[in-house]
């Protein structure tokens, strides 16, 4: 990979990198603080970037790890809530209609994962929302493939509990 | 069993003889039964959900930021980094894992790099002038807006960031040399008990800047940062900028600033001796006057 590229992506990853870094710190100031460092720190070793790896799953690297390192300790936002929706949900009508019962179902959704242990919820962001595969995630965290896959699985089983009543559960695992 | 043969089960990711030990398990226990479940309950639209969710919109700030970081590069040349650091790495460690920066970070760091529009690509730090509109006067003072830019560089500066020296001075200096017109030479201080540690190419506002920098036996490091500035020879003058100590003095079209916060070093001594030519040099070719710039 040679220059250019690395900097010709950044601006069009510019969205994705935000969402990870806000999903990751729950914080506006701590999240451009994060994407700030990053895109900083991927030109300054961008010839580190093997050609086998995705830019953008070598960028969460670096915003995870800029996370940890850096800027988490000092930090001082309470984890506790991150109510993005009400600060943010005013006017805008949503194009992409969303039904009543959907509309609560997906904020449950953001609101379980967001709830998750750190580790675990890194995990599934990586995995479930932004669709990388175990073997990208492991590289992403910098943990062998086993530990993501037994996060995952902590992680689904926490929220597999959240949703759906017990019994039908078990039938529905039963007949399947 | 383990929870992780049941995701993949659940996932249908298990080829026909697990999948069937698996239904085996769970028709055997309760247990087993009810993890499964989980998993499947857990089978939602995270995707889905999450591109719903609203989220503060990208910061224009961080959109500028960005776009700026990254417009330096197009016009660049491929590939030659002279100040890539030679990756000495443990054995265990693939080589391209990173090295670990040991660059101490203060919060100031941010508003200084980006209120600077400061970015670092292809080997060299470069400080674009006003990015964000913000008063130059952040770093203080009435110094000069690339003596300001050095000071607040410098303010990153830790013991640790020079830990590791940039192994290849030579072809630094050699392209110092050839392509921006700056034939360095380094000065030996170790008279003064500072040990050289690196030299890097960065730019200001387009025009190239050498910095130099040392490390005494105790305390914070010293720069000697060099920039053209065609214009009268002025003599050596100290001042404070943003807490730490600079000695300016300009030469032969060149400027020179000697900027630490170290209280343990004579900056005005040492810039002294330097402009007084009576320090040899570390490396570099030999030239009749010390800091010579070469036609261009």
């Amino acid at each position: 990979m040679n220059d250019a590229d690395l900097s010709g992506k950044l601006p069009q990853m510019l969205p994705r990198l935000w969402s990870f870094a806000l999903r990751i710190s729950g914080d506006p100031h701590d999240a451009e603080d994060l994407v700030q460092r990053a895109c900083l720190r991927a030109l300054e070793r961008q010839h580190q970037l093997r050609p086998d790896t995705s830019p953008l799953s070598w960028m969460f690297s670096i915003i995870q790890s800029i996370w940890i390192n850096e800027i988490r300790a000092r930090s001082v936002r309470s984890r506790s809530s991150m109510e993005w929706d009400d600060n943010f949900l005013d006017t805008v009508a949503d194009p992409s209609a969303q039904t009543p019962e959907s509309e609560v179902m997906n904020r449950q959704i953001v609101r379980a994962v967001e709830q998750l242990p750190e580790a675990q919820r890194a995990v599934m962001l990586l995995v479930a929302v932004e669709g990388l595969t175990y073997s990208e995630a492991a590289e992403v965290l910098g943990v062998p493939m086993g530990t993501i896959m037994s996060r995952l699985a902590r992680a689904r089983q926490t929220l597999g509990s959240l949703f759906g009543a017990q019994e039908q559960r078990v039938q529905r695992a039963l007949k399947s | 069993m383990d929870d992780t043969v049941l995701m993949a089960y659940v996932d249908g990711e298990l080829p026909p003889r697990e999948r069937e030990e698996v239904e085996k398990q769970m028709a055997a226990s309760p247990e087993v039964a009810e993890r499964v479940a989980l998993f499947e309950a857990s089978r939602l639209p995270y995707c889905e959900a999450f591109a719903h969710q609203k989220l503060p919109p990208v910061p224009e700030r961080l959109t500028k930021s960005i776009e700026a970081m990254t417009c330096a590069q197009t016009a660049r040349p491929a590939n030659r980094n002279p100040n890539k650091p030679v990756a000495h790495h443990d054995k265990q460690l693939p080589p391209s894992a990173p090295l670990r920066s040991r660059l101490r970070v203060a919060p100031a760091w941010v508003a200084v790099a980006f209120i600077a529009g400061a970015f670092f690509t292809g080997g060299v730090l470069r400080f674009a002038p006003g990015l964000s509109g913000a008063p130059s006067t952040l770093v203080g003072g009435n110094a000069a807006p690339w003596v300001q830019a050095v000071v607040g560089y410098q303010q990153l500066y830790s013991r640790e960031t020079l830990a590791q020296p940039v192994a290849d001075v030579e072809s630094v200096v050699e392209a110092t040399r050839r392509e921006d017109g700056l034939a360095v030479r380094i000065p030996d201080l170790r008279g003064a008990g500072l040990t050289f540690k690196r030299v890097q190419r960065l730019r200001f506002q387009g025009r190239p800047l050498i910095q130099i920098a040392y490390l005494p036996e105790k305390g914070a490091p010293v720069a000697l940062c060099i920039i053209k500035q065609v214009q009268p020879d002025q003599p050596i003058a100290s001042q404070r900028v943003a807490e730490m100590n600079v000695v300016t003095w300009r030469q032969s079209e060149l400027a020179y600033a000697l900027v630490s916060n170290s209280s343990d070093v004579d900056l005005t001594a040492l810039g002294k001796q330097i402009s007084d030519r009576s320090i040899n040099a570390l490396f570099g070719k030999a030239e009749t006057s010390p800091y010579v710039l070469s036609a261009r």
